[in-house]
């Protein structure tokens, strides 16, 4: 499986380029799939960063990300839209977000949307697309058991399963052979000392 | 037949009888069923292996598992027999003088028995010590023998193979081995 940092393609959509363009905050938005591994039913950290590469600040900066139905994800911690009142221009404001996949297969990662207001005359919102991390394999719980777990109790339960096979056997054999290995030794002692 | 069995059973005195039992690679029926009972135990652990940390899908896999085990179960308990038959010998020899010198010691007040008597209960106590260590210490070997070889073969040798494959072959193989190096003489 592919590395999904390796699809921090950044994006931008806002580019109205008119004569008040250097006046304008311009916003550039990725999105990261933070995980090596993404597995079924475990979490999934997701980063979303914007960067407001304008000259004045964005304000009303709406972020939102359909990119997670319902049905195949569910979301364990923060929110997928967001609104930010303002992003300062030079600055950078970064949002994660955990979810978790439900089921097992491979799935598109698409981009987020963000709407914002480029200044603040603006009277029609702006719009940005983030970077997509692209396609990515969920390997499903089982699969992950298997390659990963150290199965200790599993180990242990057929260590607990073969002492029978294994050590009562060994344990009358060894019983018996002490005994009458032991009749030797008293015999062979007696015989020295006489 | 019945006229001949009891024809050719009196041609033997009894130590003559007990001779030639040890010296016979057969088994009672008592050791019969404890060996194929202890082999059958033992071909059936690896499915526990393949079913918590191989992760197998019993279903499908159910009619190996039943094939296998039952062959596996079969060449163990040859494999018992084998090794029981070679060391059987080997511990009869040792253990010749500590037994003799049990029964001495055990009937020394008794002076209703006979040395004829003394020399015969020895030999039956040697027989039935040797039978009893032998079958004892072939089980433990060739048990521990199978499963060190079931883990390594599944588990390292033929972790490539796809799950059912792998418990074919590493039960199969691992069964295979320990019946074929009892078959040797030393």
């Amino acid at each position: 499986m592919y590395s999904l940092k390796s699809f921090i393609i950044v994006a931008l959509v806002c580019t109205s380029l008119t004569v008040s363009s250097l006046d304008t905050a311009r916003l550039l938005v990725s999105k990261q799939v933070l995980n090596k591994l993404l597995v079924q039913d475990s979490d999934i950290l997701v980063k979303y960063t914007i960067y407001n590469v304008g000259s004045v600040p964005a304000t009303n900066v709406i972020l939102q990300d359909s990119g997670f139905p319902a049905e195949a994800f569910a979301t364990v911690k923060g929110n997928l839209n967001i609104r930010f009142n303002r992003i300062p221009s030079g600055a950078n404001v970064t949002h994660a977000v955990v979810i978790k996949p439900l089921t097992y297969g491979r799935f598109n990662f698409s981009a987020a949307v963000v709407q914002y207001k480029s200044s603040e005359n603006a009277e029609e919102p702006q719009f940005a697309i983030s970077s997509e991390p692209g396609e990515g394999y969920i390997i499903s719980y089982a699969e992950y058991d298997k390659k990963f777990s150290p199965h200790l109790l599993d180990w242990f339960a057929f260590a607990v399963m073969s002492l029978p096979a294994v050590v009562a056997p060994f344990m009358l054999w060894w019983v018996s052979k002490s005994k009458y290995e032991l009749i030797l030794k008293q015999k062979r002692e007696k015989v020295s000392k006489d | 037949m019945g006229k001949k069995d009891k024809s050719a059973e009196s041609l033997f005195t009894k130590e003559e009888e007990q001779l030639l039992s040890d010296f016979s690679r057969n088994v009672s029926t008592k050791s019969s069923a404890l060996f194929y009972g202890s082999a059958f135990m033992v071909s059936a652990l690896p499915i526990w292996l393949y079913w918590r940390i191989h992760m197998i899908e019993m279903m499908p896999a159910l009619l190996w598992f039943i094939l296998v085990t039952l062959g596996s179960t079969y060449l163990i308990a040859f494999a018992y027999k084998n090794t029981k038959f070679i060391l059987k010998h080997k511990i009869a020899i040792k253990r010749e003088e500590a037994v003799t010198r049990e029964i001495t010691r055990k009937y020394a007040d008794d002076k209703k028995i006979s040395k004829k008597e003394k020399d015969e209960k020895a030999l039956f106590q040697k027989n039935d010590v040797a039978d009893y260590e032998a079958t004892a210490f072939s089980i433990f070997y060739n048990n521990a023998l199978f499963l060190v070889i079931v883990v390594l073969l599944s588990f390292y040798l033929l972790k490539g193979f796809s799950t059912t494959a792998n418990y074919i072959f590493s039960v199969g193989i691992a069964s295979g081995l320990i019946a074929l190096f009892s078959t040797g003489t030393q």
